[in-house]
């Protein structure tokens, strides 16, 4: 019985943060990469137009190993990446993952990708919903 | 024939006075002034490089030798960056093909990756790499010391950053382009961002200055 309590009490949260959720995912792609390149990066525009804040916890891709959330910055003159364990997207608001900013990056995959091809991306935020997506690879600076 | 003499004297250094002033003058205004550039920043005197010994991605020698007589444009970055060096290099290759469509450009820059992860980037790596972003691109590495002895003549900061494992590890880099003159010497310094249209105008800017000043 409690059991049966605590299952339909998640679903109804479950139903209730879809409802919610109104995230939309923009201009979703990845930069082809030499072919001696052992990483890749995607980039991707998360807008967020509900009521409170969305965390991106994490990403997984069926094309490759594992996907991981980074963020470069330039301080002092000096490039540097750093590992993010989320990515907050604000209520009403959206973040860029872009160039010289937060992309996802992974390591490269056996087959090469080149401009044309298509990456299946799955996105997971904290209340646990989750958005499937597209990116396509292009030759961008 | 004294008088006249005489008369010339006075006569002709009235003449040589102005001839005088306007040489004085048309030397002041023909000295150029520095460039006024839109996104570099011109060092005050050119600052020389001695020599260092790297190789190059065809596995030749690469050294001070190699940027004589050629205007060298120089990032430092390595091969498993997957975000800032792959758009620098991307810009590098616009830079360079707005300059293939200048007119009247007698000798193109030479473009120069020069790793900072010497351990990781082989000269094959790099053969695969630099050449990606235009065909006559240049990569460059070298053991610490050779690296670390043109770095710091660049005013280039590199190292492993925090928290690396010894075999999975990020490289923290200076992002700015260094521009070499032909006399292999340090001439101009871009930070970030970087604009491929700017370089290029401040480039030309720059190789113009150099020219009218030799």
């Amino acid at each position: 019985m409690k059991r049966t309590l605590l299952a339909l009490i998640v679903s109804a949260w479950s139903l209730l943060a879809t409802a919610d959720s109104e995230l939309q995912v923009e201009n979703a792609w990845v930069r082809e990469a030499p072919p001696s390149a052992h990483m890749m990066a995607a980039y991707m525009t998360l807008k967020n137009p509900g009521s409170s804040d969305t965390v991106l916890t994490q990403v997984d891709s069926p094309a490759f190993d594992h996907v991981m959330l980074h963020k470069s910055e330039v301080v002092d003159g000096v490039a540097r990446m750093t590992h993010q364990d989320d990515i907050r997207i604000p209520a009403q608001g959206s973040v860029e993952l872009k160039p010289g900013s937060f992309h996802l990056m992974m390591p490269t995959p056996e087959k090469r990708l080149v401009e044309g091809d298509r990456v299946d991306f799955i996105l997971t935020f904290s209340n646990g919903e989750t958005i499937r997506l597209q990116a396509d690879v292009r030759k961008k600076p | 024939m004294r008088n006249s003499i005489r008369r010339q004297g006075p006569l002709s250094l009235w003449r040589i006075i102005p001839l005088l002033l306007a040489a004085v003058l048309l030397a002041a205004c023909g000295r150029p002034e520095p460039p006024q550039l839109s996104q570099g920043t011109l060092l005050p005197s050119a600052k020389p490089v001695t020599d260092f010994q790297l190789t190059d991605h065809h596995g030749q020698p690469f050294s001070l030798e190699n940027l004589k007589d050629n205007w060298t444009f120089t990032f430092f970055g390595y091969t498993h960056c997957p975000d800032v060096c792959p758009t620098s290099m991307t810009m590098l290759g616009q830079v360079q093909r707005k300059l293939e469509q200048q007119e009247g450009l007698d000798k193109l820059p030479q473009v120069v990756f020069v790793s900072v992860d010497p351990e990781r980037d082989t000269t094959e790596l790099l053969s695969q790499f630099v050449p990606y972003f235009h065909p006559d691109f240049i990569g460059a590495s070298g053991d610490e010391q050779n690296t670390l002895k043109l770095t710091r003549q660049l005013g280039i900061l590199y190292g492993k950053a925090e928290g690396s494992a010894a075999d999975n590890y990020l490289v923290d880099h200076s992002a700015a382009i260094i521009l070499l003159d032909p006399d292999g010497a340090f001439r101009a310094i871009f930070g970030v961002p970087h604009d491929p249209e700017l370089i290029a105008n401040d480039f030309l800017a720059i190789k113009n200055y150099y020219e009218a000043t030799q």
